[in-house]
C-alpha cells in the first residue's frame, strides 16, 4: 500500500500541480479582473472555449503558435466586447449573458469543428504548432531538478507571472486603486470623478484578452488537440478559485492550485485501480468544499459586523 | 467683502410624486456657519445636494464666486472649492484610510504607481492642522463612525474645499464626538473655511453657528442671526405650530396587564446606531404605546425583533407570557402578533397578486377557508368581500391587482388584513406613511377601534403629530435605546423633541 502511494506523491507531482492548475489560473484571472468592478463574468468558460478553438484552427492553417495566440484573443476580446455591451449599456443580467455565451460557445465550436476541421468529437493533427515549451539545459543530468523545473509549458510560468502582475496593479497603482473603488462603492468613486461606466468597460475588454490567452494554452499548451466541451468546467472552477481568494490575485492562485492537486492526485489514484466514477468526482467535490469554505467565512465576518453585542 | 460667496435662489427641484424645494433660498457667507434647519423631508438635504451637483434643479440659480450657473456637476463643484461630508458616507469600506482620501486625487510616481509616501505626507498636513485625528492606513470597516467623518472632513479639504457642507453630521455621532467635531468646525472657521451645517437639533444650531436658515415643506421660511433668535422660535419657524393638532385626550385606560414584555434586548443592526443594545419595554392590554424617534434609530430593528424577522442576540420577549423572541414569523403570528409593517411594498403585500389573495395571506391555513391542502374559493371570496366593504377598499374588487391600487388603498389591504386578526398585539409601523389623507384618517380611526376592543399596539411613527394624538404613553428612541418614558398627558413636541436627540437634559 504504501508503495503505491508513493507512486502517487512524489516530487513529479509538483509539476503535474503546476500544469493542471493553469488553465483554472487564467480563468481566475479573467473574472478576477471583472470581480475588481462589481461584474462576475460567468462566461469565461465560453470565452475558453472559443479561444481554443480558435487556437488550434489558426495553428493548424498558419503554422505559427504566436498567430494562433493573437487570434484567440482576439476572439476572447470580441465576446467579452459583446458581453459588456448587452450588461453595461443594455442592463442585462451579466450572469443570463454568461450563460448565454456559455451554451452558445459550446454549439459553435462544435459546428465549425465539423465545418472548418471537418471532424467531429476532437481534432488532432501533427500540424497543430503548440505553444513553446521551456527546456532548461542545465537538468539534464538529474531527473528530480529536471522534473521540477523544466519543460514547462511557456505559459505555465507566465501565468505564475501574471498573478504578481495583477496584484500589483491592482494594490500599487493609480489604476488598481480607481477599479477596486467603481467595484466596492461605484457611488463613492463616482462623487471623485471617476467614470464608472468607462472603467468597467474598460476591465472587461482585459478580461477578453486573459480569456482568449485561457482557451489558447488549453489547446496549444496544456494540450495539443480541441475536443468538444474541452474546458469540462475549468471556467466554473476558476470563478470558484476567485471567490475563495475574495478577488485577490495570489489568494485565487492558491484555490487555483488546490483544484491543480486535486485533479493530479486523482488521476494517479485511478491507476492505481479506484473507480474512475470517483475519482472523476474530485474537482466537482473539490470545487464545492473550497466555496463552502469562502462562504461560511465570509457570513461569519457579516454576522460580526452586525452583532448589537460588542 | 460684499457679495455671499455663494447664493442660491428660486430653487425648484422635483423628485417623481413631490416637490422636495419650493423656491429655495440659501446664501453664505465667507468664514461664516450657517446652519440650516429643518424637519425631515422639508428639503434641507435636497438644496444642498443641488449645490454640490448630485441633483440637477428644474428652476434657479446658483451663484459662486459671482459665477452664476444654472446646474452643477460635481466635478464642477469639487473645482468651486465646495466639499460635502454626505449623510451616508461616501466611502470604500475594504479601503483604507488613505486610499479612500486620495482617490481620484492621487499623488503620482513613474509607472502610474500611487506615490503612498507623498499622499501621506500631503494628508499628515491636514491631520496635524486641524486636529483631525485619523489613522491613515485602518481600512474604514474598522474605524468608527466619528472618525469616519474626520476622513470624509479630511478628504473635502484634501480635494481643496473651502466651502464645507455637513449633512446632519451630529445625527450619527456619540455626544463625546460631537464636541470633537465642534471643536474642528471651529478650527476650520477660524482658518477661514465657510461651513453649512444641515441639522434639526437646534441645540447645536445656538452653540455653533452664526446664521440660522430655516425651511419647512421645500420652502424657504427665514434667515436669522443666531445670536438673534431662541430655541423656542426656532422650533415654531421649523414646524409651524398649525400643524400640531394637539393631544387628543384620550378616554382609554391600560387594563395594567402586561401583554408584551421586552426584557433588554440586544438586537444586531445595519449601522451601528440602530442595533439595539439593551431595551425594554411593557405594553399593555388596551393601550397604545408610541415609538417616537428620528429614523434610523432603532425602531426598525426592535419591531423586526418582535416580529420574528430579526435574531436576538440577547434578552427575551414575551407575548402572554410566553417566549417568542428568535422564533418564525408564523410562531409568533400564532401567538398573538399581527404586524402591519413600515415597508408595505416590500413585506406587507405581494404586489402583483390580487387585493383578495393579500387579505387571506395570514389566514388561509384555517377552516373554512380552507380544507386541508384546498382552497376554498368562495370561502376566501366572502372573507375578502367582507373585509373591503368594512375597510372602505377601493376598487371594492377583490380580483384588482395590488400594484393598481393607490398608496392610500394598498395600505388598507394591510392594516385591514392585521387589524382583522383580532391579535393581542397590532405592531404597527409606519401605518400611515406616503398615503393621502383621506386615509390617513380611516386608518388611525381603525387603530383607535382595534385598541378600544382590546388589542394592544406598538405604534412606531416618524410623524410627531400621529404619535401625539393617539398614543396614551410614548417610548421614545435614540441611537438604539430607549431614552423616555412619557404620559400622553406630559408630552409636547419639546420634551419629545429633547429626548428624540438624545435629550442630555431630563426635565
Amino acid at each position: 500500500m504504501f508503495d503505491d502511494l508513493s507512486l502517487v506523491f512524489n516530487y513529479t507531482l509538483v509539476h503535474a500541480t503546476l500544469r493542471a492548475s493553469t488553465p483554472i489560473l487564467y480563468a481566475t484571472l479573467t473574472c478576477i479582473l471583472t470581480q475588481q468592478a462589481d461584474i462576475l463574468n460567468i462566461g469565461v468558460e465560453g470565452i475558453m472555449l472559443c479561444g481554443a478553438f480558435m487556437a488550434v484552427t489558426v495553428s493548424y492553417f498558419s503554422g505559427s503558435w504566436l498567430l494562433a495566440l493573437a487570434a484567440a484573443v482576439l476572439v476572447g476580446t470580441a465576446i467579452s466586447a459583446v458581453m459588456a455591451v448587452a450588461h453595461l449599456r443594455y442592463k442585462a443580467d451579466i450572469f443570463v449573458v454568461g450563460m448565454a455565451i456559455n451554451m452558445l460557445a459550446l454549439a459553435v465550436t462544435r459546428f465549425l469543428l465539423q465545418k472548418v476541421l471537418g471532424t467531429s468529437g476532437s481534432f488532432y493533427d501533427k500540424a497543430i504548432v503548440p505553444l513553446p515549451r521551456i527546456h532548461l539545459a542545465f537538468t539534464d543530468g538529474n531527473e528530480i531538478l529536471r522534473s521540477l523545473f523544466s519543460d514547462y509549458s511557456l505559459f505555465e510560468p507566465l501565468g505564475i507571472v501574471f498573478v504578481f502582475l495583477l496584484w500589483w496593479l491592482l494594490y500599487r497603482t493609480v489604476w488598481g486603486l480607481r477599479l477596486r473603488s467603481v467595484g466596492l462603492n461605484p457611488l463613492a468613486a463616482e462623487t471623485a470623478g471617476i467614470p464608472v461606466f468607462r472603467k468597467k468597460f474598460e476591465v472587461m475588454l482585459y478580461s477578453g484578452v486573459v480569456g482568449g490567452m485561457a482557451g489558447a494554452y488549453l489547446s496549444l499548451g496544456y494540450s495539443r488537440l480541441f475536443a468538444e466541451n474541452m474546458t469540462n468546467g475549468r471556467g466554473f472552477m476558476g470563478v470558484a478559485a476567485m471567490f475563495f481568494g475574495g478577488g485577490d490575485p495570489i489568494r485565487s492562485w492558491i484555490g487555483c492550485l488546490i483544484f491543480g492537486f486535486t485533479d493530479s492526485v486523482g488521476s494517479r489514484l485511478q491507476s492505481l485501480g479506484l473507480p474512475p466514477q470517483f475519482i472523476l468526482m474530485i474537482p466537482y467535490v473539490a470545487t464545492i468544499a473550497v466555496l463552502a469554505l469562502a462562504l461560511a467565512r465570509k457570513t461569519a465576518n457579516e454576522r460580526r459586523a452586525r452583532s448589537a453585542l460588542k | 467683502m460684499t457679495e455671499p460667496i455663494v447664493t442660491m435662489e428660486a430653487i425648484v427641484k422635483n423628485f417623481p410624486n413631490v416637490r422636495a424645494v419650493d423656491g429655495g433660498r440659501f446664501d453664505l457667507w465667507s468664514g461664516e456657519v450657517h446652519a440650516l434647519i429643518g424637519e425631515n423631508g422639508a428639503g434641507k438635504s435636497t438644496m444642498m445636494k443641488t449645490l454640490y451637483g448630485l441633483y440637477e434643479p428644474e428652476e434657479g440659480r446658483i451663484t459662486v464666486r459671482g459665477r452664476t450657473f444654472e446646474t452643477l456637476t460635481p466635478t464642477e463643484a469639487i473645482a468651486l472649492g465646495i466639499g460635502m461630508v454626505h449623510q451616508e458616507f461616501m466611502l470604500v469600506r475594504e479601503l483604507t484610510v488613505l486610499e479612500n482620501v486620495i482617490l481620484g486625487f492621487e499623488p503620482r510616481k513613474g509607472g502610474g504607481r500611487i506615490d503612498f509616501d507623498e499622499a501621506e505626507a500631503r494628508v499628515r498636513r491636514f491631520v496635524d492642522d486641524y486636529g483631525l485625528h485619523i489613522r491613515l492606513h485602518k481600512k474604514v470597516n474598522e474605524i468608527s463612525v466619528g472618525e469616519a467623518q474626520r476622513v470624509e472632513i479630511i478628504k473635502a479639504l484634501y480635494r481643496g474645499a473651502d466651502i464645507l457642507i455637513l449633512d446632519e453630521p451630529t445625527a450619527v455621532l456619540t455626544p463625546q464626538e460631537t464636541s470633537r467635531l465642534f471643536e474642528i468646525l471651529r478650527t476650520l472657521k477660524a482658518d477661514g473655511k465657510s461651513i453649512v451645517f444641515i441639522t434639526h437639533k437646534l441645540r447645536e444650531v445656538m452653540a455653533l453657528s452664526d446664521r440660522v436658515t430655516v425651511m419647512r415643506q421645500g420652502r424657504h421660511i427665514a434667515t436669522l442671526e443666531a445670536s438673534a433668535t431662541s430655541i423656542p422660535e426656532l422650533a415654531r419657524l421649523m414646524v409651524g405650530r398649525d400643524v400640531f393638532l394637539g393631544v387628543q385626550p384620550s378616554n382609554r385606560h391600560g387594563s395594567g396587564e402586561p401583554v408584551l414584555t421586552v426584557e433588554d434586548i440586544y438586537v444586531p443592526g445595519d449601522k451601528e446606531l440602530s442595533k439595539l443594545r439593551g431595551v425594554s419595554l411593557e405594553l399593555r392590554r388596551g393601550e397604545v404605546l408610541g415609538v417616537a424617534g428620528i429614523d434610523g434609530n432603532g425602531q426598525s430593528e426592535l419591531v423586526e425583533a418582535i416580529a420574528g424577522l430579526r435574531p436576538v442576540e440577547k434578552g427575551r420577549i414575551l407575548l402572554q407570557g410566553r417566549e417568542i423572541q428568535n422564533r418564525t414569523p408564523l410562531e409568533v403570528r400564532a401567538a398573538g402578533l399581527a404586524h402591519i409593517p413600515e415597508d408595505r411594498n416590500q413585506r406587507g403585500l405581494n404586489r402583483s397578486m390580487s387585493i383578495e389573495e393579500n387579505l387571506i395571506a395570514t389566514v388561509f391555513r384555517k377552516r373554512p377557508l380552507s380544507l386541508g391542502p384546498m382552497l376554498v374559493p368562495a370561502a376566501l371570496r366572502r372573507f375578502a368581500e367582507r373585509l373591503i366593504a368594512a375597510f372602505d377598499i377601493r376598487p371594492p374588487r377583490p380580483e384588482v391587482a395590488v400594484a393598481n391600487l393607490s398608496g392610500g388603498n394598498a395600505q388598507k389591504v394591510v392594516v385591514a388584513r392585521e387589524i382583522d386578526a383580532d391579535a393581542d398585539v397590532l405592531l404597527a409601523a409606519q401605518p400611515t406613511r406616503g398615503v393621502d389623507v383621506g386615509s390617513i384618517e380611516n386608518i388611525r380611526r381603525e387603530l383607535v377601534r382595534a385598541c378600544e376592543k382590546g388589542t394592544a399596539i406598538l405604534l412606531v411613527s416618524a410623524d410627531l403629530e400621529e404619535i401625539l394624538s393617539l398614543s396614551d404613553r410614548i417610548a421614545v428612541m435614540y441611537e438604539g435605546k430607549i431614552t423616555g418614558f412619557l404620559e400622553a398627558g406630559e408630552a409636547d413636541e419639546e420634551t419629545l423633541g429633547l429626548f428624540m436627540t438624545g435629550g442630555a437634559v431630563r426635565a
